[in-house]
């Protein structure tokens, strides 16, 4: 065709316009994204009389490690009569004796997370196997059945777990936890596997099948490994809301022993004792996990997200 | 066929240590503590709970597992403590919540244990009473208090004014003379944050206004009267005078508590024992200028206020388990009662929070009259402490109908329904729970 | 092929079949039962419990009382106010997602040095915790210490420190801003794919056409991303709708009932007015009616895609 018209002059300005729109494009960006929380780490290392100043200071003048300290090394001190301190909590910067809680508390999730990940795998693999590669009555229809399970809110499923937990006595255990987050998250996982199953050749299964596999050994040997960036999503993914989940945790869990992290931060929120610092120090433990997670796998969380768009 | 074995094997291996791991699991939540006695409280003067339970495992050897909550939500978290079967033995309860937890079985009577009933003859009247429904008693004292109007003394002489207010059309005027000197921007502080202190405020607002929210025969007369000059004297404070901060409606007690020790208001409605705290120069910017006044009154009204206690109570868990009762019982006496032969935690607590005893002999103890003085007026400390109320809308349904009642008056604070509104909201509603039980 | 020949190739056929639906069923089973445990069957015993008058304050008595708890929900006019600020609500904030994530997914669609690292930052507010991103907010919105005031006030923007969360005009629209900011990263993903799934021909072509940026804007990538758009716009109303945790943390429901939604209705409802049945009957009403909404908005929107 007709060969690139070359007008050097427009262009120039053309891409210093365009640099200069996505410079301050990229301020914006940046500043919405990160300044919350940015303000979250600066306040976590304040003390208490500094976290207090009018206007705020955005940079702490005195920075401290005191409020992760007594995150970490919150042990009951014994009291005495001799020892006790008479001062009330409202007035000082009370550690509040759930604080001992927060670090057990990160176990409790962790546990309960890596469990969902890997049953999310066990019960979603094969289903999303069966449901991308072979052909049975009633297929067209599970993919939308399973994800209408999702439409309704939790909190609906509250409600009757609730009592029905209850009277089995298993309140305040982690397979509560466990099994309502795998129901939670198994949905999706199915689709983002189904999605890059069904984009995989199905040449791969006949060829198996013709060197005498059965269907689990077609899915193990030849499937799975090559499905490895949505699995990798699918755990991501299933880890990440397990961590982050609240009400159902709120509603199962009753003590220290099974609650998860985000139900002692929420119960620090409330208690004006407490020193906002202290629960800016907290919060900011909860979200370490998480980002670093999700940063560093970025990769695999869009592309899980994308497969079966571009392909499909 | 080899193929087929193994992973057989494989998949009964991996059920047998799933099965194993989840009645691991489920034993640890269902283990009884059978040594342990559960003992809930709120995060009130933790520290001398703490000695004083240091003393205790000491002295008898039985353990106790100490947990506090905020008290902001005390009732809600244990309501679903209760809900949910958690392990509850001992806790402090208020008063306003004795009928709907007895009712809901969460409370039992202790009329039986004759150690903890033996204290009954040393209590006040006020305490004893409060304890006590449907005939049966639930519980011992663990401390009474009544709603303070405080002022802070040093405002009030740089704004020239002699004398505190006696009724509210002073407090209004006083509040607005401080604030044109500059001295406060907010000169009076209530708080209004829906949380459990909000009904012992406006039941102080409103008894001092000659009002109550429900007549003697558990009717509803909110909408008249006293309530309504009362909800009428806080929405002009904060729209026509603004001498009250619209986000009183987000104080809470303690933000309030922080707030008047830093030296911002003149005037605040205050829980009584927080004028040790306020008084005390390691905790307070306003050390030493914090003073009782008598609650002012409104038109027709009197000097009357708010009065409240929490007590002890203890669970049909802790009573269902002979040993477990038996220690239950030791606790609770060790607190609400006599340890080692004297009211040990009574004075302690009084000493370190301020937390008036409910036990009659404790008023003569000249030890306590002494802390007394260090920062306040023995003598209108205990004019006040007679004209204190019960408060009248104890009853089993007190919870649901606090939530509608505390919501509404927000609203006509904050400008969204007139006060009448809101009042009638409140009485309809204390009107169906009534019809409903 | 003879009668029998035939038949014996059906045969084989269907016993084919057989193995292979028998094999897909054994793999869905797991999947099934769990979902027919902790999904389906919750929602059957919702409707059972809402049949019955259950308060756990009075346990004692539990009286069948048929549909009496759904007339008393419905004709509940806290039910519909509070029906109403969900709505509102959750139009303000899928309105802000939309755009707030177009202009995100058309930034990071261009090729720019730094688009990798400002794409994996993208996912900093998607990963943080529900309740930290509360807490957060609710540190930012304080009103005698907060960030915002702080901002406003050396910005001089305002003389003294506002009351944010405490003001009921302006309660919405706060837990809003904290929502939204934690969903677009995600909303914006989806855009981004559906960006990138738009033919470069069609541009070229709209070109040669004389079409400049604008044109070009509303003429190919818009109609393009409707599908995209589509996905979000139901994805986020379902969660806007549902959406608990922020209420809990920042203002429980106040102040006095501004933020009063469905979802924390049925909480106090349930676990502090303890009466499970009308909780049920409440959590049973919402779940029907997000269940046709979904159900309708897909099909409209299957239509449109079809033409």
């Amino acid at each position: 065709m007709i060969a690139t018209p070359v007008r050097p002059r427009r262009l120039w300005s053309q891409r210093l316009g365009r640099t200069l729109v996505l410079w301050s494009a990229s301020l914006a960006f940046l500043v919405y994204v990160l300044a919350p929380v940015a303000w979250l780490f600066s306040s976590s290392f304040q003390t208490e009389r500094e976290i207090v100043s009018k206007p705020p200071h955005w940079i702490p003048h005195q920075p401290t490690l005191q409020n992760f300290a007594a995150i970490f090394a919150a042990k009951d001190r014994s009291v005495t009569y001799e020892t006790r301190r008479a001062a009330d909590p409202a007035t000082g910067g009370y550690i509040p004796s759930t604080a001992a809680s927060l670090v057990p508390a990160i176990g409790n999730s962790l546990i309960v997370a890596c469990a969902v990940v890997v049953l999310n795998l066990l019960v979603g693999v094969p289903a999303a196997y069966a449901m991308a590669k072979i052909q049975f009555r009633g297929r067209p229809v599970s993919i939308y059945a399973i994800l209408a399970t999702r439409v309704i809110p939790d909190i609906a499923l509250v409600v009757p777990f609730f009592l029905f937990i209850r009277n089995l006595g298993l309140l305040d255990s982690l397979w509560s936890l466990i099994i309502t987050y795998l129901a939670v998250t198994v949905p999706f996982s199915v689709f983002i596997l189904v999605s890059y199953f069904e984009s995989l050749p199905d040449e791969l299964d006949k060829a198996a099948r013709v060197d005498g596999c059965s269907r689990l050994q077609t899915l193990t040997r030849v499937y799975l490994p090559l499905s490895l960036p949505s699995v990798v999503a699918v755990m991501l993914f299933a880890f990440l809301a397990s961590w982050n989940e609240f009400l159902l945790a709120l509603m199962f869990t009753q003590t220290p022993k099974s609650q998860t992290l985000p139900i002692i931060v929420a119960s620090f929120t409330s208690d004006f004792t407490i020193s906002f610092s202290f629960i800016n120090a907290a919060g900011v433990i909860a979200v370490i996990p998480p980002v670093i997670l999700a940063v560093a796998f970025e990769r695999y969380i869009v592309s899980g997200l994308t497969t079966g768009a571009v392909k499909g | 066929m080899t193929g087929n074995l193994s992973r057989r094997s494989f998949l009964k291996s991996t059920a047998a240590a799933g099965l194993s791991c989840a009645a691991e699991l489920g034993g640890i939540a269902r283990a009884p503590a059978a040594e342990t006695i559960n003992f809930a409280t709120w995060s009130a003067a933790v520290d001398t709970v703490k000695s004083h339970l240091a003393a205790f495992e000491a002295k008898t050897g039985i353990k106790v597992n100490y947990s506090n909550l905020p008290w902001a939500q005390y009732r809600e978290t244990m309501i679903t403590k209760f809900v949910g079967n958690a392990p509850i033995d001992t806790l402090w309860v208020s008063d306003s919540w004795l009928p709907e937890w007895a009712d809901a079985g969460w409370l039992v009577p202790i009329d039986q244990y004759q150690t903890l009933t033996a204290y009954n003859a040393d209590a006040s009247d006020f305490c004893n009473q409060s304890m006590i429904y449907k005939g049966k008693q639930y519980g011992l004292t663990y401390y009474t208090d009544y709603m303070g109007f405080i002022y802070d003394k040093e405002l009030l002489q740089k704004a020239g004014i002699a004398s505190p207010p006696t009724t509210w059309a002073e407090v209004a005027d006083q509040a607005k003379t401080v604030k044109s000197k500059g001295l406060s921007e907010w000169p009076v502080l209530v708080s209004m944050a829906q949380e459990t202190w909000l009904i012992e405020f406006l039941s102080a607002m409103v008894f001092s206004h000659g009002g109550r929210f429900v007549d003697d025969n558990g009717n509803a007369v909110m909408q008249d009267g006293g309530a309504r000059s009362a909800l009428r004297w806080l929405v002009d404070a904060v729209h026509k005078h603004k001498i009250l901060s619209p986000s009183c409606v987000e104080t809470g007690e303690l933000a309030g508590l922080k707030t008047f020790s830093s030296g911002q208001h003149a005037f605040g409605l205050i829980p009584k024992y927080r004028l040790r705290t306020l008084n005390d120069p390691s905790q307070s910017q306003i050390a030493g200028r914090a003073m009782l006044a008598l609650m002012p009154q409104g038109e027709s009204g009197s000097h009357a206020t708010v009065g409240w206690m929490r007590f002890y109570g203890m669970t049909p868990r802790a009573q269902a388990d002979a040993t477990r009762a038996e220690n239950t019982v030791k606790l609770i006496e060790w607190f609400g009662g006599k340890a080692d032969g004297e009211y040990k935690f009574q004075k302690l607590l009084f000493k370190d929070v301020g937390a008036a005893f409910g036990v009659k002999s404790l008023f003569n103890d000249p030890e306590m009259r002494e802390v007394y003085k260090a920062y306040g007026n023995v003598d209108l400390i205990e004019k006040q402490q007679a004209l204190a109320r019960k408060k009248d809308v104890i009853s089993p349904w007190f919870g649901e109908w606090n939530d509608i009642n505390g919501a509404a008056w927000q609203q006509a604070v904050l400008g969204k329904v007139t006060p009448d509104q809101a009042l009638k909201t409140s009485a309809a509603k204390w009107a169906e729970l009534k019809k409903q039980s | 092929m003879t009668a029998s020949a035939s038949l014996a190739h059906r045969l084989t056929r269907t016993q084919r079949l057989s193995y292979d639906e028998r094999r897909a069923y054994l793999f869905l089973i797991p999947l099934a039962a769990v979902l027919m445990g902790v999904a389906v069957f919750p929602v059957l015993y919702s409707f059972y419990i809402s049949l019955y008058s259950l308060k756990l304050t009075r346990p004692q008595r539990v009286p069948f009382v048929w549909f009496d708890n759904y007339i008393a929900v419905l004709s509940d006019p806290q039910f519909w106010s509070a029906v109403e600020r969900t709505v509102i609500f959750s139009v303000i904030a899928v309105a802000a997602i939309l755009i707030l994530a177009l202009f995100v997914a058309l930034f990071l669609n261009e090729e720019f040095w730094g688009r990798r690292v400002l794409s994996a930052l993208l996912l900093i507010p998607w990963a943080i915790p529900y309740v930290a991103n509360a807490l957060m907010w609710k540190w930012i919105y304080d009103s005698n210490y907060g960030a915002l005031n702080g901002v406003l006030y050396q910005l001089d923007f305002i003389n003294t420190y506002m009351v944010w969360l405490g003001d009921s005009d302006k309660t919405l629209a706060l837990i809003a801003n904290a929502f939204v900011w934690k969903e677009v990263p995600l909303a914006a993903i989806l855009l981004l794919v559906g960006l990138k799934t738009i033919p470069a021909d069609l541009y070229a072509a709209a070109k040669v056409d004389g079409a400049n940026i604008v044109k070009r804007f509303f003429h190919v990538t818009l109609p393009a991303l409707a599908p995209s758009f589509a996905l979000v716009l139901i994805y986020e109303t379902m969660m806007a709708i549902r959406h608990f945790d922020l209420f809990f943390i920042l203002t429980e429901g106040g102040p006095g009932d501004a933020s009063h939604v469905v979802a924390w209705r049925i909480y106090v409802e349930t676990f502090r007015n303890l009466s499970f049945g009308t909780g049920a009957a409440m959590s049973y009403i919402l779940a029907l009616a997000t269940l046709a909404l979904s159900y309708f908005v897909i099909r409209a929107l299957a239509q449109r895609v079809a033409t």
